[in-house]
């Protein structure tokens, strides 16, 4: 059992003459909630892609529990959870059948995935709406099951990609204390989001690209000490600091 | 084993979604039979009350073996040929009473017993190509049996010698052996029924329409990240092509069962002679449709525009392929066009089957065409499939 779950190595990859990732390295340990900030096209999804075996690099390698995704890709995608940005699910079906559907897809038998689907949505607080249909819900109550969805294979890694988009501080709140929870189970995670506050107060390590490369790295207490006293520095002023303040597309 | 069970959850799961979609559902069977409704009503009266033909015959001879003939041609009830006049036959046609009749020539008697050349003659109204082909098929079944008559004539006078003859030559063949024929009631004359052109085409369009709109739900997928989702929870690119295909032809199979269904017990549709070769044209045209949906998925990369390709391309090969309108009625470069199309090799083989009174061996070629097309579609989508934008 290594400390680091997660390791990844001078990771590259172009689109046409665009380097969207050019020699990102970084490690994430076991039960640790590691932050990647960027912003927007600075590569934090295309890194998650590659990391979670959708979309190959063109250089560098990826170890997850030990096992390489290139050579393991279907070992490692039984290690990992993925909750995109977007909201993955399919709006007529019911959150349950969402969650037995994807589970199934994973392995799980139909008894398995059905116990599974309802511990999941207990843990994101929809059981009581299992049976509605998706489009119903609120985005925050979709927000949750896009979540769910990610659990559904029992992962040792979970990846968030921006897991809070346009949600209720009710519903941010609710997903932050189900990270922490299953951190304290024993899951690592990689939360990617441009709401400072949320890495800030979750992340035990952050790590900030920028134009495709890792620009810096270290706990939020380590990142704001580069700049000023950390108790007076905000985790957004590090950020604009690091990366500038001209407007992105 | 593993690809055979994310195939089948995949399928089921789209039916599933399939079924939760009221509009999808309407659009890909109510509309469909509205359709075949409308367009049965609207074609119910081509041919309301299909009559008999009636055959008129007239001769120029004053005396002779033609009126023998014409005698014998209006004794039987069933055949029920009309005796004319020749000019007063011609005047008929010109004021379109009558659509046309044939005549025997002045000639007829002698140029039969003397050997020389003589010509039934057949005068038909412009327009009424089913009348002219009834005329001439009447002409010729005459002229076939007269022709025998000389033949046996001549085999006499050149055994016999030309004065084993009868002396009167127009009274050979008395007592029937000179013009012998058969009729036979086969029962009523029935009405067209425009639901047997008009079940099969909207069922081929529609069929291909609902699997072309698959690949708007395809692309849907893609977008939001769903198929991607499915890729790192452990599911393998062919499972999803595989199963996004056998979902199309779930989705296939219950067209069929209810529009055929439909077609049966609503619209009285007759299968023709051969219903199992209409099931398994119908298959075939389930396999290609759905093998079309998810190639348009693979080669489309908006939502919009695989809506847009959807609709274009389903209203331009419905018509072309004979959707809208029988191709046997279409001039020939039509009939050309609709074989570039999977919906005219459909169309052509349930119009053989249906209308024709074909058997199931009368279509392999069709058969063979929609497995073409099918296979061709199937590997274009295996080697272009995307699961997520310009991902794998």
């Amino acid at each position: 059992m290594t400390e680091e779950f997660l390791v990844a190595k001078d990771l590259r990859k172009r689109f046409g003459d665009v380097p969207a990732v050019d020699g990102v390295s970084f490690t994430i340990r076991r039960q640790e909630i590691f932050g990647l900030l960027g912003p927007n096209g600075a590569g934090k999804t295309t890194i998650i892609r590659m990391l979670s075996t959708t979309l190959e690099p063109d250089a560098g390698g990826i170890e997850i529990g030990g096992r390489s995704v290139a050579e393991d890709s279907v070992g490692v995608r039984a290690l990992i959870g993925v909750c995109p940005q977007e909201l993955a699910l399919y709006p007529e079906l019911s959150a349950r059948d969402n969650l037995v559907f994807f589970g199934r897809m994973a392995g799980l038998g139909s008894r398995q995935a059905k116990e599974a689907a309802a511990e999941n949505l207990e843990l994101v607080g929809l059981l009581d709406r299992a049976k509605d249909a998706v489009r119903k819900f609120s985005g925050g109550m979709k927000r949750r099951v896009n979540l769910a969805a990610a659990l559904m294979s029992r992962p040792h890694l979970l990846f968030l990609d921006e897991p809070t988009v346009g949600i209720d501080p009710q519903s941010r709140n609710h997903i932050f204390e189900t990270i922490l929870r299953l951190r304290s189970e024993g899951m690592s995670v990689l939360y990617t989001t441009h709401y400072m506050e949320e890495a800030d107060r979750l992340c035990s390590r952050i790590g900030v690209i920028d134009h495709g490369r890792l620009i810096s790295l270290g706990t939020p207490a380590e990142l704001k000490s580069a700049i000023g006293p950390p108790d007076e520095v905000t985790l957004e002023q590090v950020f604009l600091n690091l990366t500038g303040r001209n407007l992105r597309d | 084993m593993l690809v055979l069970r994310q195939t089948l959850l995949i399928a089921a799961k789209d039916t599933k979604v399939f079924l939760k979609d009221p509009f999808g559902v309407a659009f890909a069977l109510l509309f469909p039979l509205m359709f075949i409704l409308g367009f049965s009503l609207a074609l119910r009266n081509i041919a309301p009350e299909d009559e008999q033909l009636a055959i008129t015959v007239a001769t120029r001879e004053q005396e002779g073996l033609s009126h023998r003939i014409i005698n014998l041609l209006t004794e039987d009830e069933l055949l029920g040929a009309v005796v004319m006049p020749y000019d007063a036959a011609v005047r008929a046609v010109e004021e379109e009473e009558i659509g046309g009749f044939v005549a025997f020539p002045a000639d007829f008697t002698s140029g039969l017993t003397e050997g020389r050349p003589t010509k039934l003659e057949v005068v038909a109204r412009a327009g009424d190509p089913e009348l002219e082909a009834a005329l001439m098929g009447f002409a010729r079944s005459v002229a076939s049996s007269s022709s025998n008559t000389r033949i046996a004539l001549a085999a006499i006078a050149q055994i016999a010698g030309p004065a084993a003859l009868p002396r009167d030559a127009a009274s050979f063949g008395r007592g029937g052996s000179l013009l012998s024929f058969e009729t036979e009631q086969v029962g009523p004359v029935e009405a067209f029924n425009a639901a047997n052109f008009t079940v099969p085409g909207y069922l081929t369009m529609y069929v291909f329409f609902a699997a072309a709109m698959g690949a708007r739900a395809i692309m849907r997928e893609r977008v939001n990240y769903t198929l991607e989702r499915l890729m790192s929870n452990g599911a393998r690119r062919e499972s999803v092509v595989a199963g996004k295909y056998l979902g199309a032809l779930y989705l296939g199979a219950i067209q069929l069962a209810v529009l055929w269904g439909a077609g049966l017990l609503a619209f009285g549709i007759h299968l023709g002679v051969s219903p199992a070769a209409v099931i398994v044209v119908s298959a075939l045209m389930v396999l290609t449709s759905a093998a079309f949906g998810v190639m348009l998925a693979s080669l489309v990369h908006t939502e919009a525009s695989a809506s847009s390709a959807a609709v274009l391309a389903s209203l331009l090969l419905a018509p072309i392929g004979g959707c809208w309108w029988p191709l046997f009625i279409t001039p020939e470069w039509m009939q050309s066009l609709a074989k570039l199309t999977p919906h005219g090799w459909a169309n052509t083989a349930f119009n053989k089957l249906m209308l024709f009174g074909a058997e199931g061996g009368d279509v392999l070629v069709e058969m063979a065409a929609l497995a073409a097309f099918g296979l061709a579609f199937l590997v274009v989508a295996l080697v272009r499939f995307r699961l997520s934008p310009g991902g794998p």
